[in-house]
């Protein structure tokens, strides 16, 4: 019996671990061990082992630090504008008594276009005589030249990003707001306890688990900031919307320069699962906590 | 129920709410409106509320539509995409739902081991693996290739992982009365345990087709043959070349999007149940 299930778990489970092993396991493995060399990967003949040489060297590394930190600026402006921005619109439409159908609907529809096609939207928008410069022109404000200059390319594209990841987030959120358990909000009237109170004692205490993963997701997401700039500015004007993840597809893809790519792409790496990791420890303890005081209210 | 004072501040929402939602959507109805519009015709409207409004339809309502399908190579990016979303959709249920089966039911050598590690692999970022694909894809010599491009998106951790959870709450005298009628485990497999994980089955086709419909990077490196693009890159050549008109561009981007509001029309449940589970479960 033990034979024929190890047999028949290996039957169903072989295939995928064939393609688990060649293009997660093998490349993760590469990876790390590329990022210690100087594999180049139209001459990998010529590899030499260079230990930490290039960890240390990719944050000298002008381009890669510019990328680092305007990724970091990407995180800065999306976040609180993606998270705050969903948490009121799921709100404000939880109260709305009329036309909810139509706003989750209106508020969703850029989550349904891709990436591609929002990037080459906006870049007719944020076109020097666009439809947006038109209408700033008659609020008074003169023409803005968005995506075109290094100091507004980068806000440009984060607000787009904004723009178009709202509405899913907004859903998470509404979701979250129809568990919370109207006797909760009843026992508060009684109390006569203002809307300020309510939100703050019952709407935020009740939400968070779900705010702690909105604020994670929504953080990696725009931690991985890549299709906008490269279908709108490739990178520029000057690099100043070159991310994280474009230097290492470009140095990888282009270049070739694997053991550089690799390096930057573990240092992306271990961001992205210490950001998974503090996700999973803060929801699990407020799991903990709010299973503790429900068990304490009955 | 609302008392007066209530009302009056739902309805001052409302209308706040509708208004925003109109400047919200903005670029898509300039989109719209101008995507059946000649250059100079947006260029002329751009200064008023014509901007937002489409021409009355008419002789060349539908030219800019009209020319992208039959001047250029889009209904060919289309249909390859179709195509090699409808093979990822196959060979993605049958691998990943071998394996989930496989870590639900079949308790092979260090199964809860195999499991622990494809929950670990959701948390890798495919952007930390996808050079080392094009490495591998371009040494093997199949870069430019459907099976290149192919290949490396079968695996799903995050999908095997959603089929082993519905398998695993299957019943087993199902599975032992069909070892009595002497059904092979991979017939039961295909006629038993697919056709009661429908819901599953479905989850995993939307989004593994608006994963195919929506990628960028991946396509983007593997495919530089004009025949072989998807809708997304191929889009991008349209629209980067230089004799495609603005309102050719709108129609371009338009035409892209209908299959995933046609999708999302037809599995809105599905979807955001999937959307508000993912906040649910994980949070």
């Amino acid at each position: 019996m033990r034979k024929k299930n190890s047999i028949m778990g290996m039957a169903f489970f072989g295939p995928a671990l064939v393609l688990l092993t060649l293009f997660l396991f093998l490349p993760m493995l590469l990876t790390l061990g590329f990022s210690f060399t100087d594999y180049f990967a139209l001459n990998p003949e010529l590899t030499h082992f260079k230990g930490l040489e290039n960890y240390v060297n990719i944050f000298k590394d002008e381009l890669f630090v510019r990328s680092f930190f305007n990724t970091v600026k990407f995180v800065l402006i999306i976040v609180p504008l993606q998270c705050g921005g969903a948490l009121l619109l799921a709100m404000a439409i939880n109260h709305a008594a009329h036309c909810k159908k139509y706003f989750k609907v209106a508020f969703f529809v850029p989550v349904v276009m891709s990436l591609a096609v929002v990037s080459t939207l906006w870049m007719q928008i944020y076109s020097p005589e666009g439809i947006l410069n038109t209408l700033l022109g008659n609020l008074g404000i003169s023409a803005q030249p968005f995506i075109h200059s290094a100091s507004q390319a980068l806000p440009s594209i984060a607000i787009m990003s904004v723009w178009q990841g709202v509405g899913y987030q907004m859903i998470i959120f509404l979701g979250g707001l129809q568990n919370i358990s109207p006797a909760l909000y009843e026992a508060a009237e009684m109390d006569h306890a203002s809307s300020w109170k309510k939100f703050k004692d019952i709407t935020l205490p009740e939400l968070k688990p779900l705010c702690v993963f909105v604020f994670i997701t929504v953080t990696i997401g725009a931690f991985r900031m890549l299709v906008q700039p490269m279908v709108m500015t490739g990178g520029g004007p000057d690099h100043s919307t070159y991310t994280i993840v474009y230097d290492i597809y470009e140095t990888g893809t282009v270049n070739w320069e694997m053991g550089l790519a690799s390096t930057m792409a573990i240092v992306f790496t271990i961001f992205v699962v210490v950001l998974t990791i503090i996700q999973n420890l803060l929801t699990k303890e407020k799991e903990g906590n709010h299973a503790d005081k429900k068990a304490k209210a009955h | 129920m609302l008392t007066k004072k209530q009302r009056r501040i739902n309805w001052i929402l409302v209308v706040f709410l509708l208004a925003l939602s109109i400047f919200f959507l903005f670029p898509v109805i300039w989109m719209l409106a101008n995507s059946f519009k000649g250059d100079a015709a947006i260029t002329a409207d751009m200064n008023s509320i014509a901007a937002f409004i489409p021409p009355a339809p008419g002789g060349g309502f539908f030219e800019n539509y009209v020319s992208i399908l039959t001047n250029t190579n889009f209904v060919r990016y289309m249909a390859n995409t179709l195509f090699y979303a409808a093979i990822l959709i196959i060979l993605g249920i049958v691998v990943n739902g071998l394996a989930g089966y496989a870590l639900a039911k079949i308790a092979f050598p260090f199964r809860d081991q195999w499991l622990l590690v494809i929950m670990m692999l959701l948390i890798v970022p495919t952007e930390t693996v996808i050079t080392i694909h094009f490495l591998i894809i371009a040494k093997a010599g199949l870069l430019n290739t459907i099976i290149g491009y192919i290949l490396p998106m079968i695996v799903n951790p995050f999908n095997i992982f959603l089929f082993r959870q519905v398998f695993v709450s299957l019943p087993d005298d199902v599975y032992e009365a069909a070892q009595l009628d002497f059904c092979g485990p991979v017939k039961y497999f295909f006629t038993m345990v697919l056709p009661m994980s429908k819901t599953v089955v479905a989850t995993v086709s939307v989004f593994t087709f608006l994963n195919v419909w929506n990628d960028y990077l991946w396509p983007s490196l593997v495919f530089t043959s004009s025949d072989l693009l998807t809708a997304q890159i191929g889009l991008n050549s349209i629209t980067s070349n230089d004799n495609t008109t603005m309102g050719q561009t709108l129609a371009v981007i338009t035409l892209v999007t209908i299959p995933v509001i046609i999708i999302y029309a037809l599995f809105s449940k599905q979807i955001v149940e999937g959307v508000t589970s993912t906040g649910s479960k994980e949070g």
